[in-house]
């Protein structure tokens, strides 16, 4: 009997059935699934980029909550998928597989020398460089204008799905249709991946390097090539989640890149909870809904996301997963 | 299996350990005896990487160790099991169990190797899905040695293994390690008390002030004046 699936038998007989907090990832992608249909087609696109931020938050919670690294420069992946999104549809390059693609790639060339570098650091140092790494993407982004079109950013064109026939559809219809049943496509296969890649052996390692990485070492886990791994991960379904959220918005800008982003990446995973599995896909919804919501009401909305974010690092250090889920911090 | 020889350590210009020699043949259960703060440890540290030497030398079947990290010599097949277990709080026992054997690959499948852990400390079995937290002292230490085993290491290195665990306990423990060694394995142990030391170990070597002042049998140990005025004979 392997060690798995001995945990599994004794799990289900320790349990005796199925948890209320077990159905609650299920109705939620159901409820995502549903929602053009549930919902006006404002809030649908909002859906659109709210499911862009939670395949980039998967990423960073690889990074922060399976390996204890937090990033405070995530939102540079967020920018390099928005960019490519940019140059390509600009080169009349409109397959969205292409795009996709082609900012994975450019995410794992980024990702490689830059985690090489912020790897050997950790705690507030990590975190550090890769604020410091994606504020020089930023300025590089905002100053060279003949490349980047500077503080006016890139069009992006909308891309074309493979095997869709968008011809004759407006933007809206596209943005809350067929595109949308893509990226929710997208969520649910790169979910299963992150599932996947987090209960193998490799997630066992970074969990380990997370609570100890010197304990992790002598038990064979090769502590740096884990990290980096990790990091370049992040840095992909950062990419693929930049170019979902670019989309809807149809211009690539500097401001994607800006520290803002990346602490409204972090916020997003202390509201969802980086301690569960789907803590950052609840709370990419949960911000960009409230965001918007609270927007409406007052100008001074930054001013009650300070006081949500001290309420939730106060009370519920957890997020709102750890709330629906207290038994279990890691539910991973 | 194991060769040690004119190990000296420095630890911020104190010197830890002068000149320690010693050997583990391969399947002997060797221990290191010594009161706290005679080296012991820092021994064992030294040999699993965590200290670099001043000067000596350490061989793993012939293998220069010297510029090998932790990591490379977990590779090699050395398990450490340290005096405060370690265990990994937020994996579960059969986690914990489970991650050496994707780290080190061996002709032994992780099956056999979990299997030989479990084999070898039964109870654990009752707490696979148990995490490591919630495991007492002398779970922990099972687990701890278990882990070894997973790994496949050739050489157990164990500090303490038998330091503030009830009297109740130490007996299966030291059942467990008795059946480790019956499996071929070597085994160093660093223990404080004597009589900790389990009756049928080959050797021992007793440490004074960073220096082997004694090796031989555990008999010729209980007659050893030296050894009776550092640690004493209470069995």
């Amino acid at each position: 009997m392997s060690v798995a699936s001995l945990n599994a038998s004794l799990t289900t007989s320790i349990r005796h059935g199925v948890r209320p907090i077990q159905v609650v990832p299920v109705l939620g992608l159901l409820i995502i699934a549903a929602f053009p249909y549930i919902a006006g087609p404002h809030y649908a696109i909002l859906m659109f980029s709210a499911i862009g931020f939670a395949i980039a938050l998967m990423g960073l919670n690889l990074l922060f909550g399976f390996t204890g690294l937090l990033s405070f420069g995530h939102a540079m992946f967020l920018a390099i998928g928005a960019y490519t999104a940019a140059y390509l549809t600009s080169a009349k390059i409109m397959s969205l597989e292409a795009i996709l693609l082609t900012a994975a790639g450019v995410a794992i060339v980024v990702a490689v020398p830059i985690g090489l570098l912020c790897i050997r650091y950790v705690k507030i140092y990590f975190s550090m460089l890769t604020l410091a790494f994606s504020m020089l993407l930023y300025s590089f982004l905002f100053k060279f204008y003949p490349i980047t079109g500077g503080d006016e950013g890139l069009r992006i064109r909308l891309p074309t799905p493979l095997l869709f026939d968008l011809s004759g559809l407006d933007t809206v219809t596209i943005l809350t249709g067929p595109m949308y049943f893509y990226v929710f496509g997208m969520l649910i296969v790169l979910t299963v991946l992150m599932w996947r890649l987090t209960h193998s052996a490799f997630g066992l390692g970074l969990r380990a390097i997370r609570e100890n990485e010197q304990k992790a070492r002598y038990l064979g886990v090769n502590v740096q090539r884990y990290r980096l791994v990790a990091f370049v991960i992040a840095g992909v379904y950062g990419a693929l989640g930049g170019v979902i959220v670019a989309i809807p918005v149809g211009l690539a800008e500097p401001s994607i890149a800006y520290w803002v982003q990346s602490g409204n990446l972090v916020f997003m995973l202390l509201l969802g909870g980086y301690t569960n599995f789907f803590g950052p896909v609840l709370g990419a919804i949960l911000f960009i809904f409230f965001q918007d919501q609270l927007m409406s009401y007052t100008e001074y909305w930054r001013l009650t996301f300070g006081v949500l974010l001290a309420v939730i690092v106060i009370f519920f250090p957890n997020g709102l997963m750890g709330v629906l889920d207290p038994r279990r911090v890691w539910s991973t | 299996m194991l060769e040690v020889s004119d190990l000296a350590v420095e630890i911020q210009s104190s010197e830890i350990l002068r000149g320690v020699s010693f050997n583990v043949g391969a399947g002997e259960l060797v221990c290191l005896v010594g009161r706290n703060g005679a080296g012991k440890t820092t021994t064992l540290r030294t040999i699993m990487g965590y200290v670099a030497p001043r000067a000596g030398a350490i061989r793993l079947t012939g293998t220069d160790l010297r510029g090998k990290s932790t990591l490379d010599r977990a590779r090699l097949g050395i398990g450490y099991s340290p005096e405060d277990s370690e265990v990994l709080g937020e994996l579960t026992v059969a986690e914990n169990i489970e991650l050496p054997t994707w780290t080190r690959r061996t002709e032994k499948s992780a099956h056999e190797r979990i299997e030989l852990a479990f084999q070898v400390f039964p109870n654990l079995r009752r707490y696979a899905t148990r995490p490591g937290t919630h495991l007492s002292g002398g779970e922990r230490k099972m687990l701890s040695i278990a882990r070894t085993l997973a790994l496949d290491a050739k050489l157990l290195l164990l500090d303490e293994p038998f330091e503030g665990l009830s009297p109740a306990i130490i007996p299966g423990i030291r059942h467990s390690v008795h059946e480790i060694v019956r499996l071929g394995r070597t085994v160093l142990i660093a223990e404080s008390e004597l009589q900790h030391v389990p009756d049928y170990a080959d050797r021992i070597y007793v440490m004074e002030r960073g220096e082997i002042v004694f090796g031989g049998s555990l008999e010729q140990a209980h007659c050893d004046p030296t050894v009776r005025r550092i640690i004493g004979t209470t069995v």
